[in-house]
């Protein structure tokens, strides 16, 4: 029997026994990484079955190539941009634009002149979760792509531009246009949500 | 630098760092200071989201499946591929004991799905959305908060036992569903007539119902 005081099992250890087949090994990797991986597939596709099919095939792939690994990256950074690749495919596939180049119905000197007009009314204290979730789900297709990765995943323009398919500078317009657009939608939602009360 | 400087340059800052000329304009301009300060919130709360999210615990199983058939998953020999908990004597527990809190738990996640329509909801005055948030897995409510914690402490201690290398996983697991209900409760009765807010409530049940499911498909 297992020694309890060897209960812990750090995340390298894991990935040893998986190159060996161990169950449990995969089950402790999974369970490490489950919520960044669904938690990007969903934000991308807002759709909590086709995110999970997506989180199953990239978590499938990471496992069957795992005996590959070397560690020359984290762990974690390979899992996630396979995970980015899996969903991009997905979009490729059903043929959503991964970017919405000029699926931007705005030129950027439209989307100046707009701003310009607006008032300087502040989204104050903090954004509720749930509010931030449905804004994020109604970005189109592009915007949302971009911005999840840059502001919710964490990735550098650089890497986005080279996953996407784009330069870097449309990397950085599509993520203002979408910030842009969600600060249209929250300050919406919150007048909506005022006018009930 | 004016308003219209600003916002071409706003794209460009990607790193939060504003040379004096941009700040200075931002202080003197209500208008660009409520846009830059608008933006850099929904940026930052947006990094909360980064994993927000929990799959269903049965994701796990079908990965599982998936990799038994591909023979990535390999039974080491003379022994069971899946730990086996042992549930201790000194408490009256047996499996069967986590059937019924799952069954509490579909039928108080089922009753909060269901549209009650606006004549059913006049017959019965005392059904509101707010008791409905409140009656939910009974199991759950109907204990204390003591108790919740010591059923809690008492499944990760069998764990332990039989299964050492999956305790810390399990502890996560548990730490990790009982804040989501925390939250999704919370968020629930502060927001009562909100259904996304009352299917977020029932997920999290769910999440725990089968967390302990998965606990039972090993003592069967």
């Amino acid at each position: 029997m297992t020694d309890p005081k060897q209960a812990k099992i750090t995340e390298a250890e894991a990935i040893e026994r998986a190159k060996q087949g161990d169950e449990a090994a995969f089950e402790v990797l999974y369970h490490l990484h489950k919520r960044r991986v669904y938690s990007l597939c969903l934000r991308m596709v807002s759709n909590p079955a086709q995110a999970e099919d997506l989180a199953q095939e990239a978590f499938l792939q990471l496992f069957r190539k795992v005996g590959t690994f070397r560690g020359e990256s984290a762990f974690s950074t390979w899992l996630h941009r396979m995970t980015v690749n899996v969903v991009l495919m997905h979009l490729r596939k059903k043929n959503l634009p991964a970017v919405s180049l000029e699926e931007t119905i705005e030129t950027d000197e439209e989307t100046q002149r707009k701003e310009l007009g607006t008032e300087d009314v502040k989204l104050t204290g903090s954004i509720e979760r749930l509010q931030l979730q449905r804004a994020i789900d109604r970005l189109p297709p592009g915007y949302k792509t971009i911005f999840v990765l840059h502001d919710v995943q964490g990735f550098e323009h650089n890497e986005i531009a080279e996953m996407v398919g784009c330069s870097i500078g449309n990397s950085k317009s599509q993520l203002h246009k979408a910030r842009l657009k969600l600060r249209d939608y929250l300050k919406s939602m919150r007048a909506e949500k005022a006018s009930k009360s | 630098m004016n308003c219209a400087d600003v916002h071409r340059a706003l794209p460009e800052i990607d790193d939060g760092v504003l040379n004096a000329e941009f700040q200075a304009h931002i202080q003197s301009c209500p208008s660009c200071s409520a846009l830059v300060s608008d933006l850099e919130l929904i940026s930052s709360e947006a990094r909360q989201l980064a994993e927000s999210e929990e799959p269903s615990p049965m994701l796990w199983f079908r990965i599982a499946d998936e990799l038994r058939a591909e023979g990535l998953i390999r039974e080491p020999e003379g022994q069971t591929s899946r730990p086996v908990l042992v549930l201790p004597k000194q408490r009256s527990w047996n499996a069967w004991w986590l059937v019924p809190v799952a069954a509490v738990l579909m039928i108080g996640g089922i009753y909060l799905l269901q549209p009650k329509p606006a004549g059913e909801i006049a017959r019965q005055p005392s059904i509101t959305p707010q008791t409905a948030v409140n009656s939910a897995p009974a199991s759950e409510e109907s204990q204390s908060p003591q108790e919740q914690q010591a059923d809690d402490q008492q499944f990760l201690d069998e764990v332990a036992q039989s299964a050492p290398m999956m305790k810390a996983t399990y502890e996560n697991e548990l730490r990790s569903v009982n804040s989501y209900i925390s939250d999704a409760r919370a968020y629930a009765q502060q927001n009562p007539d909100d259904e996304d807010a009352r299917r977020n409530l029932m997920e999290a049940y769910e999440q725990k119902q089968v967390l302990y499911q998965m606990a039972l498909s090993n003592i069967q």
